[in-house]
């Protein structure tokens, strides 16, 4: 949350369903708001952990990944690989400190303007709820290491 | 009895018949000392030490006199095999501890090598099996491990993590991470790790920093656990090479009862078993979507 309170959130969406979904919602006139950064893929198969991490160090207060229901898959099946490594990935970054509320996963098909619409004020007022992430955010830049980063107990298992 | 003279000749017989061109195994170091001290809550001994222990690469059978094993031996050779000089001396046969044997079987159930490339001197304890095809190593894997083994040490170690706020984990990793030199002696000791060009080391566009600064060693991390999940053995490897002692086996074990609590997965178990990642089931969790 950079200046003034308002949250950064970055959304990872599928050019088939969610970036159709967020494209209705605006055709339609839906008010919702305006913190969220999109960023169009191809497929949620191609979203890869890497995006996510990317995105945290760059200063993400959110990420939010979003693609086409199960079985609606474009590619077929490219939202079933994507929904695995989810399953594992946000596990994995929620033992070192980037929990649910900071990483938050749907499925918005093209007709779903309005559950684009909800989820993104949703999203939006449960991250402002959480308060900034930049000083607990454990991926974010930082162009030199805190001094008391540099005390961490020598060896453990 | 002492399982060696057996190890010994198997390994002559078999360089000598010609069925293996090398033969990968220990040796007492001619130092024989113990290396440093392991350090207080160390899983293994680091590397540098190995226990008295070194590797050896046999290629004549006068030569298997030297080969030993007994407790000493920690270091997994399996990670050998990532070396185009040591693949071009297939087939060969390897010394294989539990911890080796499971790192092969899941090399082969990713294709690492050809059918009949390998064969396994293989141990259970300090038992000398004989002479192992890599079905046969699995076979000996399920029955050494009926129940996945984890460590309960680190099973208190997590659960302790589990019931701290986000923000205390994220302050107690970014302390350890903060000590990453990216020496990368983790993904040279893994067996696993062994993609020609690291994902760390592509720069256009470069997604991990290289710096050794807390984004660069977070997403570094995050990225070496992650690329293991569902593939790792869970033999230490990398945690026994990290100089700064970072807690890898933590991710490292986390990771696996993740894979067999969501996907029933436990790898280095089946040669022919699918990869986590790289496939799925309709069935897969979907409870975390909105």
């Amino acid at each position: 949350m950079s200046q003034a309170g308002a949250p950064r959130i970055t959304a990872f969406v599928c050019n088939w369903c969610t970036y159709a979904g967020a494209d209705l919602a605006g055709t339609s006139r839906l008010q919702y708001a305006p913190e969220v950064r999109i960023v169009k893929l191809p497929c949620t198969g191609r979203i890869s952990p890497l995006f996510i991490l990317k995105a945290f160090e760059g200063g993400a207060d959110a990420v939010l990944v979003s693609g086409c229901h199960p079985g609606d898959c474009h590619y077929t099946s490219g939202n079933y690989h994507a929904r695995r490594r989810w399953g594992l990935l946000r596990k994995l970054l929620d033992l070192t400190g980037i929990d649910s509320r900071r990483l938050q996963f749907s499925w918005i098909s093209a007709a779903e303007g309005q559950k684009f619409a909800d989820l993104i004020n949703d999203l939006t007022a449960k991250v402002r709820e959480a308060g900034p992430f930049a000083g607990a955010n454990p991926a974010r830049k930082r162009l030199a290491p805190a001094p008391e980063e540099a005390q961490g107990p020598r060896r453990e298992s | 009895m002492s399982p060696t003279p057996s190890l010994r000749e198997d390994a002559a017989r078999l360089l000598r018949e010609g069925r293996v061109k090398l033969v990968i195994g220990y040796r007492a170091h001619a130092g024989g000392g113990q290396g440093p001290a392991v350090p207080e809550g160390a899983c293994r001994a680091p590397l540098a030490g190995g226990g008295g222990r070194r590797p050896a690469f046999i290629e004549e059978a006068h030569r298997a006199g030297e080969l030993v094993f007994d407790g000493a031996c920690s270091q997994n050779l399996a990670a050998y095999l990532k070396k185009p000089e040591v693949r071009a001396r297939m087939p060969l046969a390897i010394v294989a501890s539990e911890a080796v044997g499971r790192s092969l079987v899941s090399l082969a159930a990713e294709s690492q090598f050809a059918q009949g490339a390998l064969l396994a001197l293989a141990f259970r304890g300090e038992r000398y099996e004989g002479v192992k095809e890599v079905e046969e190593l699995a076979a000996l894997a399920r029955e050494a491990a009926p129940e996945p083994r984890r460590d309960p040490d680190i099973g208190r170690r997590l659960a302790e993590l589990a019931a701290w706020p986000a923000q205390r984990r994220a302050e107690w990793w970014s302390a350890r991470f903060s000590r990453c030199t990216r020496c990368y002696a983790c993904r040279a000791a893994c067996p696993g790790c062994y993609c020609q060009r690291c994902v760390t080391e592509r720069n256009v566009p470069q997604w991990v920093s290289t710096a050794a600064l807390g984004h660069g060693n977070y997403a570094w991390n995050m990225i070496r656990a992650f690329h293991q999940a569902g593939r790792c053995t869970l033999c230490g490897a990398c945690a026994s090479a990290c100089p700064q002692g970072l807690p890898l086996m933590l991710l490292n074990t986390f990771l696996a009862a993740q894979a067999a609590e969501q996907f029933d997965v436990e790898a280095g178990l089946d040669p022919a078993a699918k990869p986590l990642i790289g496939t799925w089931d309709p069935e897969d969790d979907n409870s975390f979507f909105t």
